[in-house]
């Protein structure tokens, strides 16, 4: 391998794909997503719902009606109601014991049940204990009685409020990922398609030469795309080196993917269903952010899962290397897997 | 020798393409491969320039084992394709920069489109330019390297004829630079015009190889066209040159005084093919 010659492959296959309708969609879709990304949500709804069940008839429950930003729900029944804040009906549901008013203030301390939907993120969760504290030192004009008990209804996965706009950073890097993928293919399949492979190839460039070159040129030109939607998005933020990694082995991921497909065809619109079916398979991790109550357990087969979460983590939630160790060495892993397929298979295929 | 070819032989799966075939060329020289579609050509070529390593037989080009040290060789030849294979999204210029950037070499791109007559088109992308165009800058970018050898295959085809002249005299000058050029082509007036030997070959095996002179005069019919004048026009009349009558007829005629006109014709090439393979080359 000649320097001289890749950088000759390189300079080349950048102004194709620059020329190349795919990137254009590419770019376009980078600016579309970070509009897209403006256009939701950037805050919260402050006001919340809460479940109430009652036995008797507690001044508790007027007291926390008149709390700001909260709308108070009852049930005619316990069972109903925890029925209904598992379901994600309501985020916290609250059962108000019989007597409680007249127990409190005789002294006698009966428990306060919260019932919390396991997905209730810890910001909701501060923000209703507290609430709920500011009413019960209301009802005794003193101290807080030392009556509040917790369950959570389902397994225990709350975590921090994340704007949805955040929430869908995931969806897309991963889709600038998928189109990456997909120009790096079609770089490929050009090449053969249009014969000039053979022209090349009867130069002092090698085979190796080509294929480096081009896994460069789809290295460089993902992370350029990922790095524009987190600098367009201002979402270049949380832990530099979890970042860098997850671009990294995001962006080796996409380009062995790319590599492969392009290695299976010569035909350029063969390559496209090539391409397609994999993209939309690996999407749906990304899109099943906006979807918090599907199954996830399938999901996890599909590689980009690893992806979501280790970007979502180090975005939305401040994880550090360490946080998103397993996701980074599982893409990584696959990412040597599927490279070595690709330059195996090209170079079967440009021999 | 520049080229030695040995008994090469290649095969897809059963078929045999190029049949155990010999031959060399030597500098200077412009050496025309004929043959009609699938005889083997083009897997020769592919051969002689390291596409395809042979199944048997051996290859030398310019001193180097083409399978063992294929870019030794690659270094030092120029190949024009006859399918159009250049970046369409890319101008001539980028083209040739490309490629010239493959090589040590350092070519002045600006002459060697003015030698192809682009120099006009030379930012134009590869995509807007007729088939001519495309094919002129093939043959430009087969000259990059300056190569002691070229590979032509097709050179002219779709050209027109101002055109295909133009590339010929560019061969011819390449020729007087000392380079080899190993040309395959449909056109037999243009392997006629061009080549020092022809190769003729038909089902994978060489069936001719010589000078066009001397194929034309060993194998093929050299005879005496007559035209006598008539009452309402002419008629013509053919005497084979060898035939045992043809000096006392040729006398007769000589001495009638309706003779308008009568010359000694050649044998062409193609005539010398058909002889040679029982077909006729499809153009």
């Amino acid at each position: 391998m000649k320097s001289k010659i890749i950088t000759a492959i390189i300079k080349k296959d950048a102004t194709m794909a620059i020329r190349n309708n795919l990137i254009l969609i590419a770019i376009i879709g980078g600016i579309l997503f970070s509009l897209i990304y403006y256009a939701l949500p950037s805050e919260v709804d402050d006001t919340y719902e809460m479940a109430i069940y009652d036995d008797g008839s507690s001044k508790l429950m007027s007291i926390l009606g008149m709390s700001g930003g909260l709308e108070l729900r009852p049930f005619d029944s316990l069972e109903g109601m925890m029925e209904s804040v598992e379901g994600g009906d309501y985020l916290i549901g609250i059962h108000v014991p019989k007597d409680f008013d007249l127990n409190i203030s005789e002294g006698i301390r009966p428990a306060l049940v919260l019932y919390f939907n396991n997905g209730i993120p810890e910001s909701s969760r501060s923000t209703f204990e507290f609430i709920i504290g500011t009413a019960l030192e209301t009802l005794t004009s003193g101290e807080v009685p030392d009556v509040l008990e917790y369950e959570v209804l389902g397994v225990d996965t709350s975590g921090q409020e994340v704007p949805l706009r955040d929430r869908s950073l995931p969806l897309y890097i991963i889709f600038a990922l998928m189109m990456e993928m997909w120009t790096i293919s079609t770089l490929i399949v050009e090449e053969n398609a249009l014969g000039t492979l053979r022209a090349v190839l009867v130069t002092p460039a090698t085979s190796s030469d080509v294929i480096s070159a081009k896994s460069l040129v789809g290295f460089a030109y993902t992370l350029v795309v990922v790095s524009v939607i987190l600098l367009l998005t201002q979402s270049l933020r949380g832990d530099a080196l979890a970042l860098l990694a997850s671009i990294f082995v995001s962006a080796l991921f996409a380009v062995s993917l790319g590599l492969f497909l392009g290695s299976l065809t010569d035909d350029i619109t063969g390559s496209y269903i090539y391409v397609a079916v994999p993209l939309l398979i690996l999407i749906i991790p990304a899109i099943l952010i906006f979807i918090p109550d599907a199954s996830i357990s399938i999901v996890k087969a599909i590689p980009t899962y690893y992806m979501v979460n280790a970007f979502d983590s180090i975005l939305n939630f401040g994880a550090n290397m360490g946080g998103v160790l397993r996701d980074v060495g599982l893409i990584l892993a696959l990412d040597v897997v599927l490279f070595f397929m690709g330059v195996f298979s090209l170079r079967r295929r440009y021999s | 020798m520049i080229i030695k070819a040995e008994n090469l032989t290649y095969k897809y799966g059963d078929l045999v393409a190029v049949d155990d075939i010999s031959f060399q060329v030597g500098k200077g020289e412009i050496i025309g491969f004929l043959g009609p579609n699938g005889a083997g050509k083009s897997t020769t070529v592919k051969m002689l320039t390291g596409q395809l390593n042979p199944h048997k037989g051996s290859i030398e080009i310019l001193g180097h084992d083409v399978v063992k040290e294929p870019k030794a060789v690659h270094e030092r030849i120029g190949v024009c394709f006859e399918e159009k294979n250049l970046y369409p999204r890319l101008s001539v210029r980028e083209n040739l920069e490309f490629f010239s950037d493959l090589f040590e070499a350092r070519p002045d791109i600006e002459s060697l489109l003015k030698k192809v007559d682009l120099l006009k088109w030379a930012d134009d992308k590869v995509e807007t330019l007729s088939k001519g165009m495309q094919q002129r800058v093939m043959f430009a970018r087969s000259l990059i390297n300056d190569p002691e050898i070229l590979f032509l295959d097709e050179p002219t085809d779709g050209l027109d004829p101002i055109s295909a002249d133009a590339i010929r005299k560019i061969i011819l000058s390449e020729k007087s630079k000392g380079k080899t050029v190993f040309l395959t082509t449909h056109n037999m007036s243009e392997a006629d015009m061009l080549s020092d030997r022809v190769a003729f070959i038909n089902e994978g095996k060489i069936v001719a190889l010589d000078t066009p002179e001397n194929l034309k005069l060993q194998l093929g019919k050299r005879i005496l066209k007559v035209k006598l004048r008539t009452g309402d026009g002419f008629k013509e009349e053919f005497l084979p040159i060898e035939a045992k009558g043809t000096p006392s007829r040729a006398k007769e005629l000589l001495e009638d005084e309706n003779l308008a006109t009568i010359h000694t014709q050649e044998a062409t090439l193609d005539e010398v093919f058909i002889k040679v393979t029982g077909r006729k080359l499809e153009q």
